[in-house]
This record gives structure tokens, C-alpha cells and sequence, in this order.
């Protein structure tokens, strides 16, 4: 390989790379989500990292640091706690690849240096580098063994990039590795410049060592062998050979590559194959140096960073700029592994509503794209078009958002450790902001009677009025409430009428007038209304009804109805 | 005794300590608690989708019912909305289909084998006053304490049924035979605001600063919750308000203490 092609390339993308690595980190002080990130400049933000870093470095916590650096980010703690079989795949992919790494890319400023007599030929140097490919495959294959596929994980193209240039660069490797085993010509070439000679006839008896015992397929030797030029060939072989070449067996993944490859070898030696499998597996290295900060290679730099800042504040006490470049950090740590999805408590409403932004990992993908603007587009909330799926996909991304029941147990369960819990706060509160509050906030932003107007305007259009029963049977049936002797027990049992004393946070209607409407057949009235929405649900009315109607059953399922009716209405422009 | 421990989203996340405190006071008492994985019980999304809520729920009966437990909750909500949603099932044929459909998919089933206890009604029914009396060494002297049950617990009474939503008297029982003073409060059946603070946070709290001036007034040292939205609620509003505040207790921790239980384990 031509050393200016080889240098010029992997300077090129090593710029590629820290172009990428600045605009990427660039991004942790620039995206803001939450409104108190709102109020912190972007220098903040990096000042406030300075003096974290620095404050972690030289005090008291730089020994919790170093911990978190042994425990959490090289031995994986918190994944080893929440899935086993996992983390070993994990570890095993990362041990493989830093061994790799160091020892093969970098062999000539790593092994070369620490090792004296570092030949990549010789064991343990030729075991151990077909051990390491093998531990990177096999934890592939272990990761995406355990793949949840509930939902699909919300991947784009480039988020495959990762994996499959992964193993490429492993794959090409092993057969580049498994090529030169088995190749006549590289074994000329080595004679030529040791022995000084490429005669067959006087290299017979090493040809014949080679090829019985180091795997070199030679298609124009004599059969069977001859016991005493093998003999006499491996004396040859001691002398001349094995001070650099081991046995290739104890390449135990190459090896049977290359007896595999024997057949073909003469074709490969003749179309150049020691070329083009080498530029193919250093390009391959290349693309994905070049490539890191954009695909999901680069957890490799934000999880360990997002580890080592938890572990440097105590107890997550962040200010306000240090949360700020924290949440925008989570967005790129995580690495998108599912494990909170498979322990969310409302994966399974999340299934049945056939709504994935309720599942921790399609919730933070979309947090990040509000903060960045690729969510909503100015405008796209009055959109007249009924059929705005931009629209839609925000309005499920809120559905998911308010449905979290904050139980935690996606931050508790994390392997990167990322708070989630307050991403999910910061994130509900940025949706409010641009319009998709949750129902009780955008039902109540007007009245009943404004509510029913719009209804009645767009009557015959709403898709649901067949599905009615099923959202509410009971308002969808008079005999429910047709007992209803208008006695006002229910509003005078009423807790919320009772502390409904001034006009700006009072309700409007009662229950008993909630129950009258509905016998009128005037449901619509009821379903955008204060006494719908601010229901207790505390069952008073229900339990002292004199009728037995089920006053708060039916409260509650005109606020799901109301969701569905009033939600299709929402965001379509006014009647003129 | 052998319950599935059902906690519900709350407990684990904001109040750990009725957790701890149910499992020590359970465990001595000799009752099992077996954890099985468990999810949302249903109760946020009847706001928006009656057939989500109904679904939630009966998976988790579901997985009870597989494991062949009761399940035992420590949250009056969760148990108002698993008790509704078995309510829901029998009366709702469609509903039922639609939902025993989702399961399959899962290979989950539900026929209601498994009961839905509340902690209360385990601690007075099924294990009895007796037996809680006889565990009792340490009778806290005379405390004076306001019993907040916790609405869903209570009514309606047709789907939860653990004692006269009128005039229930179950939890003041188990006040008495910690050694400690039930006290009588005008508002003590009423709404602690909680489910409505988000939608109208002046209204809720309002309800709430009431309920905690009316415990005063009557007497009461400390409120004992039977639902952790109730308690959570009570120590948010006072942490926000100079007016007098009470003391707020989980009853496990009350009974926990007159079992001499280390405070530790009752998360104290």
C-alpha cells in the first residue's frame, strides 16, 4: 500500500473526525431543553462545565471519579446490573476492539514499543489478535441477539452504519489475514527476501513444511510428501522462519479461513488480492474514524463522559447550566439499548395505543428533535390540513410525554446512568410551551360552549362518532343517566363545587347539570367543561346518588371522549 | 398468607419508605410478598383512553392471576383502579374481547381468579384485629391521629367494598390497637386534592390546606395515610405553606413502631 495514499487518507479523516467530534460536543452547550435552560447562554454552560471538571479533578471527589472511571465506564457497572448477558457481549466488543486498537492499528506505537521482538506473526501476538477479532464478533452477534423488538428502536440508516463498518473492518481482517496465510506469493516474497532465493526446486523442502503445517496452499507440489524432505525442511524452517512466523493454527479463526480459501487462493494471488484486501480493511478503519462523531460509534465518547459527570456531581446537584448541557449530553449517550423500554411501566398501553413515544428511548429521540427544531415547524400547529402527519406525530409525541407515570424506573435501570426523569420533565414542559400542553391545560383553554360550537360546525366530519360506545358507554346510554331526579346530592357532596370559590379557578358546570345536559341529549356541551376536567374522581357523587348513576364513571369517561373528539378538532382553523 | 406485592408507579419513585415499611410490618406479621413484574396499574390513562386503562389493569391481573396470587396494594388508587377495571370487564363484553385479544398476544390471560386486597383490608380482615393486637409490643401512648384512607379505597363501595363507604371505621381500628387515638375529623372522607393538581393546582391545594386545618382543628398530632398520593400530597402542600403544619405517617410506620420494629427498616 502506497504510504501517501495510506498517510494522506487517515489524515483526512482524522480531521473529518475532530470536525465532527467539535460540532457534536458543541452541541451539549448549545441545544436547549427545558425552560430554565432557556435562561443560560452557552457560555455558561461551558464556564460551568470548567468549573465542575475542574472542582471534580482536584478535590475531594477526583478518588469517586476514578471509580466511576474503573467501575462504570471500563467494567460497564450498571449494565452488568441490569442485563448479564448484555454486558458481556458488551465488554467483550470493547475489550476485543481496545485490544485491537492498540495492539494491531497501533502496533507500531504500542506493541512494538512495549513488547521487544513484537512480530504480529508470532504468538501470543497471532492467537491473540484472531481472539480479539473473535471476542468483537461474538459480541456483536450477543448484542443483537438481545435486541428488543417490541417496538423497533427509532434507528436511521446511520445508526446501522455503525455496526455494519464494525464488521467489515473485522471481517476483512480475518480474510486479508486468512489470504496471506494461504498465499504462494507472499511465501516467494518472504524467500526471496530472507533466503535470497524464489527456486522452487531448492525450496522444495520448505514448500513442503509450508505447506503441510503453516497452511500455504501450493497447487504445483508433488503428492504425497516425502518424509525426509519434510524433515529436511524443517530444519530450513527452523533457521530461516521461525523466529518470526509461529504455527498459523493458533490463529483458530483465520486459519480455517484460509483452508477454506485454498481452492481460490491461485485466483486471489493473480487478481492482486494482497492489495485490494488491505485497502478495503484500512479504508474500512478510515470510514469509521472519519465517521465516529456521526454515527452511533460516538457513545463511545459521550456515555463515558455523561458516567464520569454523574459521578463528579453528588447526588446529580447540578445548577442550572450544568442540567442544561447534561440533558443535552443524555440525548447523545444514550446509545439507544432499550432496556428502559422493555421496563416501562406503560409499554403495554404504549403496544395497545400503538403509540411508541410513550417508550423512554422514541420519548428522548423526540425530545431531542423539539430541541432541535425538527419536530415542529412554526405554523404547523394551525395547519388547516386534516391530514398534517407532521401535526400528528407531535400530538402523539405529547400523548406518550404526559402518559409517563414518573415511576423512574427508566433512570434506575439505565446502563449509561442518564437522568432521565428529568429529561422527561424538562421535556413535557418544552412541549406546553409550543403549544401541546396536556389535555387538562388545552381542553380548558376554552370554554364548553366554544368547544360545543366547534363541534357542532364540524359535525358528520369527526372520525369517531361511530366509536363513541366504546370510548363512553355509559354517556352513550340513557339509561345510565335517565334515573337522574336533578336532587343535586352529587353537586352538594362535591368537593370541588364546595372549593369552587373564586371565578378564575372555578368550574362551570355542576355534576347534577353535567348529568342534566346529558339527559337533554346536549352531550357536546358537557365535554369541553371545567366540571369534566376537574373532577376529583373522588366518588362522593356516585357513592350518595339516591338513583345509583354513576356520576364520577361518567365524568371520567367524557374526559377520554372529549380527548378523542375535541383533539380532532384542534389546531383546524376557526369556521369564518 | 401469600400476596403478589402490587406498588404501583409512586411508591417505588417518590415514597420508598411505604414500601420498606409494608414489606417489615408484612413480613413480621407473617405474610409472604412475592414480586412479580408488574407495570402501571391503569389509573393515568383513563383520562385518555378508557380501553388503555382497562388493558393496563389486566395485564397486571393477569400476571397474578398466572403466578396464582391474590395481589396485595399499599396504593388506594392503584386498588380503585384495579377493583374498576374488573368491574369494567364483567359489564363490557366488547371491552373484554378487545382486551383478552391484546393479551393473547402476549400469552397472557385474564378470568379474574386473582382478588384485588387493599393493605387495609388485609391487615383487618384477612390477618384480623387480634392477630395485629398480639403483635403490638410497644403501644405508641395515646398519639392522636387523623385516619386518611384514601377516596378510591373507599368508594364507590360496590367495586371496592373494604368497609361502609359512609361511615367506614376499618382504619380507626387499626389506629386503636397501635395504642394510638383515632381522632375524629369533619373532613375526614374527603378528596385530598391530589388527582386534581394538575389541572387546577389553586383549587387542589385549597382542598388540601382543608383537609390539614380541619385535622388541626380536631385535634389530631399527625395524618396517617393509607395511599401514597394522599401522603405525598399533604408533606408537597405544607413543604409550600407557612401555615401550621401536621405531622404526616404512613400506617405501616405507625404500626411498624408499635411492632418495635427498627425505625430503619420502616424507612424512618
Amino acid at each position: 500500500m502506497s504510504s501517501t495514499i495510506f498517510f494522506s487518507t487517515l489524515y483526512a479523516s482524522l480531521v473529518l473526525c475532530a470536525l465532527g467530534l467539535v460540532w457534536r460536543v458543541s452541541a451539549w452547550f448549545r441545544l436547549r431543553i427545558g425552560p430554565d435552560a432557556r435562561d443560560v447562554a452557552s457560555s455558561q454552560r461551558v464556564a460551568a462545565v470548567f468549573r465542575g471538571a475542574a472542582s471534580a479533578l482536584f478535590g475531594s471527589r477526583a478518588l469517586r471519579l476514578l471509580g466511576a472511571l474503573f467501575l462504570d465506564v471500563l467494567l460497564l457497572r450498571k449494565l452488568f446490573a441490569s442485563e448479564k448477558l448484555r454486558w458481556f457481549g458488551h465488554l467483550l466488543v470493547m475489550v476485543g476492539f481496545t485490544l485491537l486498537l492498540l495492539m494491531h492499528a497501533l502496533a507500531p506505537l504500542v506493541s512494538a514499543k512495549l513488547f521487544p521482538g513484537y512480530q504480529p506473526t508470532l504468538d501470543p501476538y497471532l492467537f491473540l489478535r484472531d481472539l480479539s477479532g473473535a471476542m468483537v464478533l461474538v459480541g456483536v452477534a450477543l448484542l443483537l441477539f438481545r435486541r428488543r423488538a417490541d417496538f423497533p428502536q427509532p434507528r436511521r440508516l446511520i445508526d446501522w452504519a455503525f455496526v455494519t463498518l464494525l464488521l467489515i473492518v473485522v471481517a476483512t481482517g480475518f480474510v486479508f489475514e486468512a489470504y496471506k496465510i494461504a498465499s504462494p506469493r507472499a511465501f516467494y516474497r518472504m524467500t526471496e527476501q530472507f533466503i535470497g532465493s524464489t527456486d522452487r526446486k531448492e525450496l522444495e523442502p520448505l514448500r513442503a513444511v509450508w505447506a503441510s503445517e503453516f497452511g500455504v496452499a501450493f497447487d504445483d507440489l508433488k503428492q504425497p510428501v516425502d518424509p525426509a524432505l519434510l524433515q529436511q525442511g524443517r530444519k530450513l524452517q527452523q533457521d530461516s522462519c521461525a523466529s518470526c512466523h509461529s504455527k498459523p493454527t493458533s490463529a483458530f479463526v483465520s486459519y480455517p479461513v484460509a483452508r477454506a480459501l485454498a481452492p481460490v487462493e491461485r485466483m486471489l494471488d493473480a487478481g492482486r488480492a494482497n492489495e485490494w484486501l488491505l485497502y478495503l480493511h484500512v479504508f474500512a478503519c478510515f470510514l469509521g474514524l472519519a465517521s465516529l462523531p456521526f454515527t452511533r460509534f460516538f457513545h463511545v465518547v459521550a456515555a463515558p463522559v455523561s458516567l464520569l459527570v454523574n459521578a463528579a456531581a453528588q447526588n446529580r446537584a447540578f445548577s442550572t447550566a450544568g442540567r442544561a448541557s447534561q440533558r443535552a449530553l443524555a440525548l447523545d449517550a444514550c446509545v439507544r439499548c432499550g432496556i428502559c423500554d422493555a421496563r416501562c411501566s406503560v409499554a403495554p398501553v404504549a403496544r395497545y395505543l400503538e403509540n411508541a413515544y410513550l417508550l423512554p428511548s422514541h420519548k428522548l429521540v423526540a425530545t431531542g428533535a423539539l430541541a432541535g427544531g425538527r419536530l415542529l415547524r412554526p405554523g404547523r400547529e394551525n395547519d388547516a390540513s386534516p391530514d398534517d402527519t407532521h401535526r400528528d406525530e407531535a400530538r402523539r409525541v405529547a400523548e406518550g410525554a404526559y402518559l409517563c407515570t414518573d415511576c423512574g424506573r427508566c433512570t434506575s435501570r439505565c446502563p449509561v446512568g442518564l437522568d432521565l426523569a428529568d429529561l422527561w420533565r424538562a421535556g413535557r414542559d418544552d412541549l406546553a410551551a409550543v403549544g401541546l400542553p396536556p389535555p387538562e391545560q388545552w381542553v380548558q383553554a376554552r370554554s364548553a360552549l366554544a368547544w360545543a360550537e366547534s363541534l357542532e360546525a364540524g359535525s358528520g366530519q369527526h372520525p369517531l362518532a361511530d366509536a363513541d360506545a366504546a370510548f363512553a358507554p355509559l354517556s352513550a346510554d340513557r339509561r345510565s343517566f335517565s334515573r337522574c331526579v336533578q336532587c343535586q346530592a352529587c353537586t352538594n357532596v362535591c368537593p370541588v363545587v364546595a372549593h369552587s370559590i373564586d371565578a378564575e379557578h372555578g368550574i362551570d358546570l355542576t355534576p347534577q347539570k353535567v348529568m342534566n345536559l346529558l339527559r337533554l341529549g346536549l352531550r357536546d356541551l358537557t365535554l369541553g367543561s371545567r366540571m369534566v376536567w376537574d373532577c376529583a374522581s373522588c366518588y362522593q357523587c356516585q357513592e350518595n346518588c339516591p338513583e345509583g348513576v354513576r356520576v364520577a364513571d361518567i365524568m371520567l369517561e367524557l374526559r377520554a371522549l372529549s380527548v378523542h373528539r375535541l383533539g380532532a378538532l384542534r389546531g383546524r382553523r376557526e369556521p369564518a | 398468607m401469600k400476596y403478589a406485592l402490587f406498588l404501583g408507579c409512586k411508591i417505588p419513585a417518590q415514597l420508598p419508605a411505604y414500601e420498606l415499611s409494608t414489606r417489615a410490618v408484612l413480613g413480621h406479621l407473617g405474610v409472604t410478598l412475592v414480586d412479580l413484574e408488574f407495570d402501571c396499574c391503569g389509573y393515568p390513562v383513563r383520562d385518555v383512553s378508557r380501553d388503555g386503562f382497562a388493558l393496563a389493569a389486566a395485564r397486571n391481573l393477569a400476571l397474578a392471576e398466572r403466578a396464582g396470587l391474590d395481589l396485595l396494594t399499599p396504593c388506594s388508587c392503584c386498588f380503585g383502579t384495579l377493583r374498576h377495571a374488573i368491574r369494567f370487564l364483567g359489564e363490557d363484553a366488547a371491552l373484554r374481547a378487545r382486551v383478552t385479544q391484546a393479551l393473547a398476544a402476549e400469552g397472557l390471560a385474564w378470568s379474574g381468579k386473582s382478588e384485588v386486597e387493599h393493605l387495609l383490608s388485609v391487615l383487618a380482615q384477612k390477618l384480623g384485629i387480634d392477630a395485629i393486637a398480639a403483635a403490638v409490643r410497644a403501644p405508641s401512648a395515646g398519639l392522636r391521629v387523623a385516619a386518611q384512607y384514601g377516596c378510591h379505597a373507599l368508594r364507590p363501595s360496590d367495586v371496592t367494598g373494604i368497609d361502609n363507604a359512609m361511615a367506614p371505621t376499618l382504619f380507626e381500628t387499626l389506629i386503636s390497637v397501635t395504642g394510638a387515638t383515632p381522632v375524629d375529623w369533619p373532613r375526614r372522607l374527603d378528596c385530598c386534592g391530589d388527582p386534581l393538581h394538575q389541572a387546577n393546582t389553586a383549587l387542589s391545594e385549597r382542598m388540601t390546606q382543608a383537609k390539614i386545618a380541619d385535622a388541626l382543628e380536631s385535634g389530631a398530632e399527625a395524618i396517617c395515610s393509607a395511599c401514597p398520593h394522599c401522603h405525598l400530597r399533604f408533606d408537597a402542600v405544607q413543604a409550600d405553606s407557612a401555615d401550621p403544619s401536621i405531622r404526616t405517617l404512613l400506617y405501616t410506620q405507625l404500626l411498624g413502631l408499635a411492632m418495635r420494629l427498627p425505625a430503619k427498616s420502616l424507612g424512618l
